[in-house]
C-alpha cells in the first residue's frame, strides 16, 4: 500500500508540475490574467506540497511498519 | 418494513434504466442537431432526477443496515454495510471524474489534445458525476432516515474537539496552532472517540463541504443549456467548480497520507469492523463504551446494537 501511495504522490507530483508550469508560461493562463496564474501556481503548489507530505508517509510505513499517532 | 424498501429500490432502478435509456435514445435519433458534447449534457441532465430518485431509495436501504454491532471476537462495527457499501461508490465515481476534469481543464490551459476525442472525457465525467451524485443522495437518505449525526461535532463540544485535535497534531505544529486558536495545553487529552478528532474536525467537514460545492457548481454548469443561467453566476460556478476540484486533489491526498498509516482504518471501510485491540489502544472512549455494551449484550446472549451505545458515541455509521 505504501508503494501505491508513492507512485499517487508521483502522479500529482506531475500534475503540480504542469500547474506550475502553466501558471508562467501557458498562453490561455496569460490571456486571463495574473489571477488565473496565480491560481494555478497556488493549485499547484499545494498539490505538491501534500503529494510530498503522502510521499514522506508511504516511505516512512515501507521503513517501518509502526502507524504514527499524530495527525 | 424491509420489502418495501427493497420494492423502492427496484422501483427506482426500473424507473432509472428507463430515464436514462429514453435520454440516450432521444439523443441518438439524430432529431437534434446536437455534437456529441451536447448530447452528451443532455443526456447527463435529463437523467439527473431519475439518478437522484434512485438515490433516494438506495438511502433507505442503507439505513436499514444501521446499527451498533460486536462481534463474538469483540471486533467492533465502525461503519455499517451501507456506509461501506456508499464510500465505495463514491470513491468509484470520484476515480472517473477526478481524472477527466482535470484533463478537460489542464488540456484547455495548456492547449495540448490527445488522439482520444474531449467528448470521451466529457462522457466519462458525467457517468462519474452521475456516480458521486447518486452515492451523495444516497448518503443524505440514509442520514435523515438514522439520524447518525457521529461524524460531526457535537453542540457545545468544539471546545474539546480541538484540544483533543491538537493533542493528535505533530508537535512542532501543536504550540502554534493552540496560540492560533487559544487552546490551553495543560488541559489532559481527552479520550478519543469513534472518530479521531482530526476526522471530526478537519476530515468529515472539508469533504462533506467540498463535495456540496463541486455538486452544486457542476450541476450549474451542466444545467445552462436546459435553464438560462447569468453569465457571472455561470462564470463564478465554473471557477468554483476547478477550485473545489483542486481542492479534492489536496483534500485526497491528505486522506491518503491520514488513512494509509492507520491501515486498520482503511480496512474498516472495507469490512466495517475494528478489531478490539486497535479501538482499545487508538479509540479508548469508544471502546470502552462499546465494550461495555457488548459485554452485557453477551451477557444477555445478543449480538446487535442498542440505543445506549448510539447515545454515548458507540454506534456504527
Amino acid at each position: 500500500m505504501g508503494l501505491l501511495g508513492l507512485l499517487w504522490s508521483l502522479a500529482n507530483l506531475v500534475v503540480a508540475y504542469f500547474f506550475v508550469t502553466g501558471a508562467f508560461v501557458a498562453k490561455t493562463a496569460a490571456k486571463e490574467g495574473i489571477l488565473a496564474q496565480l491560481s494555478l501556481l497556488l493549485g499547484g503548489v499545494l498539490i505538491a506540497g501534500f503529494a510530498i507530505l503522502l510521499a514522506r508517509e508511504c516511505a516512512r510505513m515501507l521503513t517501518s511498519a509502526d502507524a504514527s499517532g499524530t495527525a | 418494513m424491509r420489502i418495501v424498501t427493497w420494492i423502492l429500490v427496484a422501483a427506482g432502478l426500473v424507473l432509472a434504466g428507463v430515464g436514462v435509456s429514453s435520454a440516450v435514445g432521444q439523443a441518438g435519433s439524430g432529431a437534434q442537431p446536437w455534437g456529441n458534447e451536447l448530447s452528451d449534457n443532455f443526456v447527463f441532465i435529463k437523467a439527473l432526477p431519475f439518478v437522484l430518485g434512485l438515490g433516494v431509495a438506495v438511502g433507505l436501504l442503507m439505513a436499514r443496515t444501521y446499527g451498533a454491532k460486536v462481534r463474538s471476537d469483540g471486533a467492533i462495527r465502525r461503519w455499517s454495510r451501507g456506509t461501506v457499501v456508499g464510500h465505495a461508490v463514491l470513491t468509484l465515481g470520484f476515480i472517473l471524474a477526478l481524472p477527466t476534469g482535470m484533463w478537460q481543464y489542464l488540456g484547455g490551459i495548456l492547449d495540448v489534445n490527445l488522439p482520444i476525442p474531449l467528448y470521451l472525457f466529457y462522457r466519462v465525467h458525467y457517468i462519474g458525476a452521475s456516480i458521486v451524485l447518486f452515492a451523495a443522495t444516497a448518503f443524505v437518505s440514509y442520514l435523515s432516515m438514522t439520524g447518525d449525526r457521529s461524524l460531526l461535532v457535537p453542540r457545545g463540544q468544539w471546545g474539546r474537539h480541538l484540544l483533543g485535535l491538537a493533542y493528535e497534531l505533530p508537535e512542532k505544529v501543536r504550540t502554534p496552532y493552540a496560540k492560533l486558536l487559544r487552546v490551553d495545553l495543560t488541559q489532559p487529552r481527552p479520550p478519543t472517540g469513534q472518530f479521531t478528532f482530526y476526522e471530526r474536525v478537519v476530515e468529515f467537514p472539508s469533504w462533506s463541504i467540498l463535495l456540496v460545492l463541486i455538486t452544486v457548481t457542476g450541476l450549474i454548469k451542466a444545467g445552462r443549456y436546459l435553464l438560462p443561467v447569468p453569465g457571472t453566476v455561470l462564470w463564478l460556478s465554473s471557477t468554483l467548480h476547478v477550485a473545489a476540484m483542486v481542492a479534492i486533489v489536496v483534500k485526497l491526498l491528505d486522506h491518503l497520507r491520514y488513512t494509509l498509516p492507520r491501515w486498520p482504518l482503511v480496512a474498516s471501510i472495507t469490512s466495517g469492523w475494528v478489531n478490539e485491540r486497535y479501538a482499545r489502544l487508538r479509540h479508548p472512549g469508544w471502546a470502552q463504551v462499546s465494550g461495555g455494551t457488548a459485554a452485557g449484550r453477551r451477557a444477555n446472549g445478543e449480538s446487535s446494537g442498542s440505543a445506549a451505545a448510539g447515545a454515548l458515541g458507540g454506534s456504527d455509521t
